[in-house]
């Protein structure tokens, strides 16, 4: 017998296996796997979409502030800038006040600081580590928009 | 894929899990005859088909509807296949091909083998193979796969697929001598 010819035999041979069938009730126990499993994946997605919107919230709240700064800058400047040299005067308005604002929020993040470290310390670590996990998962779920990774299933 | 499965998979994505049922009915066969085939062992492969599904099912959102939904299936099951291999301890090197030696190819490779070889005797044949070259077999031919599918569903390079391939129709072929050459 020719190679080829027992190549074919093997290739048939295989085709031709019959598909085993798993044990009654393979498929409800799938179905009822899935369904154990939804709920409490469903349960951790509303927990990252709530920290979601908190970060959100943040970070348009930090825009708002950040366009309000610089339109008031903006509007106290302008008539300095009209003048001569008032651009350079302007400026240096501008750096003073960036100085003096930097130094306050220094110290405003210096005493948050404080605070949380106060109010963490009185906590157990277990809350620091959940809330922890909760902005990573947040901020991983943010930045990758959503999808799915590539990852091995 | 049929446009039922097409179907049955949108509607999975679109939160109706009872549509997944349907993919399980279509699909429960073939996955747990492919575990069986490779884990030798009922209720390791009945474990390691709804490992599969389950996490087909978990995924489903990574699929992309354009490939075929076959070989996607597969490949999650190859890796549950894998996972319960290393897990019971059997060396299953994923990594650098470890061929076995096989006899020079003799002459006359099976005349006793008529026209046909029967599916318990090929079965057998399969279950005497390591597991990377009966899968890649099985796939190739029992679900007709081409190299490129098979590569996608044991994460190995085309050319390692066609490798596999030809030593596992090798290895079969000589133990199909070696039993004729005991008759």
């Amino acid at each position: 017998m020719k190679a080829d010819n027992t190549d074919k035999l093997i290739a048939k041979a295989i085709a031709g296996l019959p598909y085993r069938r798993p044990s009654a009730g393979f498929r409800a126990r799938v179905m009822s796997e899935i369904a154990a499993q939804v709920p409490a994946e469903a349960g951790f997605g509303w927990i990252v979409k709530a920290s979601e919107l908190i970060m959100a919230a943040w970070g348009g709240a930090l825009v708002l502030l950040s366009a309000g700064f610089l339109y008031r800058v903006f509007s106290e400047n302008a008539e300095l800038l009209a003048q001569p040299g008032g651009l350079g005067q302007a400026l240096k308005l501008t750096a003073a006040r960036g100085a003096l604002l930097s130094g306050k929020l220094a110290a405003a993040v210096s005493l948050g600081s404080d605070l949380g470290a106060t109010v963490l310390n009185m906590m157990p670590p277990v809350y620091e580590i959940a809330a922890a996990a909760l902005i990573c998962a947040g901020i991983i779920k943010a930045v990758s928009g959503g999808r799915m990774a590539a990852q091995r299933i | 894929m049929s446009e039922t499965e097409i179907e049955l998979v949108g509607r999975c994505l679109g939160g109706d899990n009872s549509a997944f049922a349907g993919i399980v009915e279509a699909y429960q066969d073939r996955i747990y005859s492919f575990a069986l085939r490779l884990l030798r062992d009922p209720v390791a492969a009945e474990d390691a088909a709804q490992e599969a599904f389950v996490k087909a099912f978990r995924a489903l959102s990574s699929y992309n509807t354009a490939q075929p939904f076959s070989p996607w299936l597969f490949r999650i099951a190859h890796n549950a296949c894998m996972d319960a291999l290393r897990a019971g301890s059997r060396n299953v090197s994923m990594d650098d091909e470890n061929f076995p030696d096989l006899p020079d190819r003799g002459p006359g490779v099976a005349e006793s083998v008529s026209d046909s070889i029967d599916s318990e005797r090929i079965e057998a044949l399969l279950a005497s193979l390591p597991p990377l070259y009966s899968e890649a077999l099985q796939l190739q031919y029992r679900e007709d796969m081409g190299p490129a599918e098979i590569a996608r569903v044991m994460g190995v390079p085309e050319g390692t697929v066609k490798a596999r391939l030809f030593r596992g129709r090798e290895m079969i072929k000589a133990k199909l001598r070696a039993a004729d050459a005991t008759v």
